[in-house]
């Protein structure tokens, strides 16, 4: 009476669901976008080759002078690499069990502070770039240190308060912007200098033209980085316990309190290097009376990699890759190019549901189980 | 005078609709469920009232006020259909309710954006990414207005502030007055007592998800036809989560929330009526914006202590578990 | 078909669990108007089969009749309606409610408020009041229970049952939290409910309860009924060897202690909660090298309050800690930790153990940031991995995947295993028991006696919190009691009585 359930293999055991739960999150997703452009009279298949084709990673029909695929996946890198900072910030947070909402707020305000200070300086490139660096990595770290001491030190809830500071940051940002930064045609902060700019911005190279960012080096070593501290580092031992159980980490002699302010600021640097990226490096620039998604759109990122770092390298890419695609697709395909976020959001809301899937999976094993010591248990009476 | 004349007004007309989203909150958080997701809410029953608004106003004449009150009853219900799927991932799903609720928030930007462009260009043939609705008209109580100072709170009402005000008081007498109040909060504390009481944990929880996404969507219409006079993706301000903020400050019970509201509005007017009154350029108005969440947020360091949580909030009841 | 003897009868009932036949092919009869005890250890599935009966699981096979009648009982609602109700061991009250909203949960009388029906708590009040006054069971309907004690709560339990007008009444081991004069009253109370004509069923693995009001006891072992008895004719060690399957022996092996120097000294230690209230009044004791102290006291009389503090979980508001001489009372938990203090906590879930962490990580919790599991801050797996193998081989730790084990999966008793090996390996002068055999199986909990008592002979200073009375005359030699935050004795052990430990507990006896 053995019968085995193909899909119940094939998710595997708890270890391997880490990985097979977000795929199908992913795929139950493209799936139901498919249905939306199949509704709209379009084909999915084509629109999704079209997300690749506009991101770089499979070549276009034709291409403008100096553009490649090349410079197509460039410039995916560059709108990458800011993402994978700020899921990383969020990951890192949420492995010591906070929630670190405020990654939005830590990366304008490091990047309004680092245009402001370096920005438009003089400085030579091999001085500005390390200053911008640096400048974005410690404000990020401060203010995200300043919702960790609000918890140890008064049991403010840290969703809250990085709600609060999120938008301080964005009306002081849209203020500073207005009064000091702004560039009269495009009503954005003024455009940096080069030599600040974290993206190498239209550069030659055989004969194409194109952004090379180097902030994705940064990236990913911060993302192995991550990974390092979690699994071999005493720190970040202390981190997962906190995360897994605080007050077994009391217990332990950890002291949960310090711990909650390094956790906040190595995710605020995290986040202000995903700000310094993103607004010196991929933008250049600042928009006023907005607080950027990015840093709300990593929460998502990150649960769809599980938090852990290598998962959030590829949870990032593919909703990068949807995200920058989406613009060729609506151009080649003829669909709003919102159609983008919202399969974005899907995959999300699937991802969330990941707890279920496997609470599924585990009860249709136990239910095969117990049918089997049913019947094990009347053949043994008989 | 005039001045706190329209701070007062201004005020209310911010407050009141806040107040009634935080109200929403309420219900939910007191069942058990936490509500990150009403910032999604309100802008998903806002886009809902608001396309039903554009769709029936050719019904009526230009300066009919019906469309506006349709509106809101179809917010309230785009809320609610909308917050099933918050209610369907924490109650049934068993999913983490942080999680979900941000899930929500992002879904519903994308969503409500993807949609009103689309139907702005197949439906209207008209390629914009809002639903324009005008601001509502105003009207005063006769008598009552006249009076200094005080009249400023019977002056230039928005009819939407009356809705509001019926509704919070139903509100309140659910929940502190009825039955269904009363499993709804038992289960903010102990969802096993509700279960043995023989009331179905898992349906109060989702009845009061829904009427979190009824409330939302009504603060979120309330919105589109003060502050920004459309919808748009505009409407995703962050009020939803101030109004977290103001439910949290407000110890999770109603009366306590209104006044975290009144001072959320009254700080953000003030601001408004300081730039104006010391003649400086309107950029500083976003420098006095900053004033509410400073102000919560040392607040919220005098009264966080004292303040309680639901003690089941969050958790995810699972019969089987003892 | 039904025998028109009982009014509850059990036939063939079978359940599962996930790896486990909880209740195997069990058929009993229970009379109208007797106390019928269902005894058994924990795990015997005593409390899985009155669960089927009050509907909160269905038999995997197997009838249940009531009144003579078939029933299907889906739901707690449904028992209800049969009139059947039942005291859970943890009690299922809502804390910030009064008593009276407690007890019509779920079928709130309604009246008029002007056109507005509300839920009628005047009228409630009333009727609370006039029921706890035909049973004898005072209470203050308007009083929140967060504001009353256990047994209190317990009678807010039995009032919601008889509110319901339950006819069959369940208690589930409704003594562990009580004093031994509380006790007598709860028994009383049954009595006075009995006579009343109500059925109860009493699940319970106390002899002594059975003995002094039972009329029939069923005796399950493993899951399995093993003998229905008539209690007056049986006798209590017969009784103890069927429950346990074996010869049980009562009498703890015990050498008489050699106390050495001082090694805990605790003055006029005082502990507040977090709403500043005081919860451990002004506490004086001193522990010795080689001497069990025990403190005995009603849940919730600042006991833990008392461990937490000298581990360093929660501060002193005043008064002074000494170890071994240092003054520790402003020290954190880690330097505690490595002067010598070991702790066996209360909930060995929530505080012990890291559950979602394999059984290496948590054997290690306490040391792991020394070599040679970590040096230069950088963790060495595989010092983790030796010794967790080397602890589970000495301590006899069973688990699914030995040292790989998720420490959620494992049972009760092995984690608690894991947690003593962890905490006695680390060879420290103070050890703190907490509770710390609650709700392990006699076999386990024997071997944590012996292993207490092994630490005492070692010389080491044991500081023991129990709520089982029978523990604390068994193991201590000096016994400390407290009520409501003080200590209101501390004596020998061989000078005092457990009816006069009892009045102590009761703040009664005031010396």
């Amino acid at each position: 009476m053995k019968r085995q359930n193909w899909f119940l293999t094939l998710m595997g055991d708890s270890k391997r669901q880490k990985f097979t739960i977000p795929i199908l999150a992913i795929l139950l997703s493209l799936l139901a976008g498919a249905v939306v452009y199949l509704i709209l009279g379009k084909n999915p298949i084509t629109a999704y080759l079209s997300y690749l084709q506009g991101s770089g990673l499979v070549p276009k029909g034709n291409y403008a002078a100096k553009k490649s695929m090349l410079t197509d996946l460039m410039s995916l890198l560059n709108a990458w690499t800011p993402m994978l900072f700020a899921s990383l910030s969020v990951a890192v947070a949420m492995r010591s069990g906070l929630f670190n909402i405020g990654v939005s707020g830590q990366m304008m305000i490091a990047g309004l502070i680092a245009t402001a200070t370096v920005g438009y300086s003089s400085l030579p490139a091999p001085v500005a770039k390390p200053l911008v660096v640096l400048i974005s990595a410690l404000v990020g770290a401060a203010v995200a240190a300043l919702i960790g001491f609000l918890k140890y030190k008064w049991n403010i809830n840290e969703v809250v308060s990085a709600i609060m500071i999120n938008y301080m940051v964005r009306y002081f940002v849209s203020f500073c912007i207005k009064r000091y930064m702004a560039d009269p045609v495009s009503r954005q902060s003024r455009a940096i200098s080069s030599a600040a700019r974290l993206s190498l911005m239209d550069t030659e190279i055989g004969g194409l033209k194109m952004d090379i960012p180097l902030g994705i080096i940064l990236a990913v070593i911060a993302v192995f980085l991550v990974r390092f501290l979690f699994d071999r580092m005493e720190l970040g031992f202390e981190f997962r316990t906190i995360g897994a159980n605080p007050l077994a980490a009391r217990y332990a002699g950890i002291n949960v309190g310090r711990n909650l302010i390094v956790t906040m600021a190595l995710s605020g640097v995290l986040a202000g290097l995903a700000g310094a990226t993103y607004f010196l490096g991929y933008y250049g620039s600042i928009q006023p009376d907005t607080l950027i998604a990015t840093g709300f759109d990593a929460i998502a990122v990150s649960i769809l990699g599980n938090s852990s770092p290598i998962g959030i390298l590829l949870s990032s890419f593919l909703i990068t890759v949807i995200d920058k695609g989406s613009t060729y697709m609506s151009s080649t395909v003829g669909v709003r190019q919102e159609i983008g976020s919202l399969i974005t959001g899907l995959i999300l809301l699937f991802a969330a549901c990941g707890a279920f899937f496997s609470y599924l999976i585990a009860r249709s094993r136990q239910k095969a189980a117990d049918a089997e010591a049913k019947t094990a248990g009347k053949e043994e009476r008989v | 005078m005039n001045t706190i004349n329209t701070l007062i007004i201004d005020g209310l007309s911010f407050a009141l609709p806040l107040f009634i989203m935080a109200i929403g909150g309420i219900y939910s958080e007191r069942s058990g469920v936490t509500n990150l997701a009403i910032e999604g809410l309100q802008g998903f029953g806002a886009f809902v009232g608001a396309l039903a608004a554009t769709l029936l106003s050719g019904f009526f004449a230009a300066s009919s006020q019906v469309p506006m009150f349709l509106a809101m009853l179809f917010a309230m219900l785009g809320g609610m259909v909308y917050s099933m799927l918050h209610a369907v991932l924490c109650v049934k799903f068993k999913a983490d309710q942080v999680i979900s609720g941000v899930v929500i928030n992002i879904l519903a930007m994308a969503l409500t954006t993807f949609l009103t462009s689309q139907l702005n260009a197949s439906v209207f043939g008209a390629p914009s990414n809002k639903f324009v609705l005008g601001t509502s008209v105003r009207f005063s109580v006769p008598g009552l207005s006249s009076i200094p100072v005080v009249g400023a709170f019977f002056s230039n009402i928005y009819p939407f502030e009356l809705v509001i005000i019926a509704a919070a008081l139903i509100a309140w007498y659910f929940l502190y007055k009825t039955p269904f109040g009363m499993h709804l909060r038992a289960c903010g504390d102990n969802p096993h007592a509700v279960d043995a009481a023989g009331v179905e944990v898992g349906r109060v929880r989702f009845a009061a998800v829904m009427v979190s996404g009824a409330l939302s969507g009504l603060g979120g219409i309330c919105f589109a036809y003060s502050i920004s006079a459309q919808f748009s993706p505009s409407i995703y301000m962050g009020y939803g989560y101030l109004a977290i903020a103001a439910l949290i400050f407000g110890n999770w019970q109603i009366g306590p929330t209104l006044w975290a509201c009144l001072i959320f509005g009254f700080a953000r007017s003030a601001g408004f009526a300081l730039t104006q009154a010391l003649g400086l350029a309107a950029a500083f108005s976003d420098l006095f914006m900053t004033l509410p969440y400073i102000i919560t947020l040392l607040l919220l360091i005098f009264f966080s202590k004292s303040n309680r949580a639901p003690r089941a909030l969050g958790e995810i009841y699972d019969k089987g578990k003892r | 078909m039904a025998n028109d003897e009982y009014i509850v009868e059990m036939r063939h009932i079978t359940k599962r669990f996930p790896g486990i036949v909880a209740n195997n092919d069990i058929s009993l009869g229970i009379k109208k108007g007797e106390i019928f005890a269902l005894l058994g250890e924990n795990g015997a599935g005593k409390s899985t089969l009155m669960s089927m009966l009050f509907g909160m699981y269905e038999p995997d096979e197997g009838e249940i009749y009531i009144r003579g009648k078939r029933e299907h009982i889906s739901s707690p609602n449904h028992a209800t309606r049969l009139n059947i109700g039942m005291v859970h061991q943890h009690f299922k009250l809502v804390s910030n409610y009064t008593i009276a909203e407690n007890i019509i949960l779920g079928i709130e009388p309604r009246r008029l408020a002007g056109i507005f029906p509300v839920v009628d708590i005047k009228g409630t009040n009333e009727k609370v009041a006039a029921l706890s006054r035909q049973y004898g069971l005072e209470v203050n309907p308007a009083a929140k229970i967060e504001d009353v004690n256990v047994s209190t709560q317990q009678r807010v339990e039995i009032l919601k049952m008889l509110y319901r007008e339950a006819e069959i009444l369940i208690f589930d081991e409704p003594t562990a939290v009580l004093t031994p004069q509380e006790i007598d009253f709860l028994l009383q109370i049954i009595r006075g409910l009995r006579d009343q004509g109500k059925t109860i069923i009493l699940i319970t693995h106390k002899l002594e309860e059975i003995k002094q009001v039972a009329d029939r006891c069923a005796i399950l072992n493993r899951g399995k009924l093993i003998d229905v008895l008539d209690v007056a004719a049986t006798s209590t060690q017969t009784m103890a060897n069927l429950m346990v399957g074996r010869e049980v022996d009562f009498t703890v092996d015990k050498s008489p202690a050699r106390p050495g120097g001082e090694i805990l000294k605790v003055e006029h230690l005082t502990v507040k909660n977090a709403d500043g209230f005081p919860v451990v009044k002004d506490v004086s004791f001193t522990i010795h090298a080689g001497e069990i102290f025990a403190i005995a006291g009603v849940s919730g009389n600042g006991q833990t309050e008392i461990a937490d503090a000298v581990a360093g979980m929660i501060p002193a508001a005043e008064g002074s800690i000494t170890l071994d001489g240092t003054d520790i009372t402003r020290s954190s938990v880690r330097a505690r930790t490595d002067l010598g203090l070991s702790y066996i906590p209360e909930d060995r879930q929530s505080v012990g153990l890291v559950l979602d962490f394999s059984l290496a990580d948590n054997l290690a919790l306490k040391t792991y940031y020394k070599p040679p599991f970590s040096e230069k801050g950088i963790l060495n797996h595989a010092a983790f991995d030796s010794y967790g193998e080397k602890l589970i081989q000495e301590y006899d730790v069973r688990s699914g995947q030995g040292i790989h084990t998720v420490t959620r999966s494992m049972s009760g008793g092995n984690q608690q295993k894991a947690i003593i090996a962890r905490e006695i390996e680390r060879d420290s002068k103070l050890m703190i028991f907490v509770q710390p055999t609650r709700g392990l199986d006699i076999g386990a909990i024997e071997n944590i006696h012996r292993q207490i008592l092994a630490e005492r002979d070692k010389g080491r200073a044991v500081l023991l919190i129990s709520l089982e009375l029978d523990e604390i005359m068994g193991l201590a030699d000096t016994i400390g009691v407290i009520f409501s935050g003080e200590i209101l004795k501390i004596a020998p052990a061989d000078t005092m009585t457990t009816n006069e430990v009892g009045q102590y507990m009761m703040g009664v006896k005031q010396a």
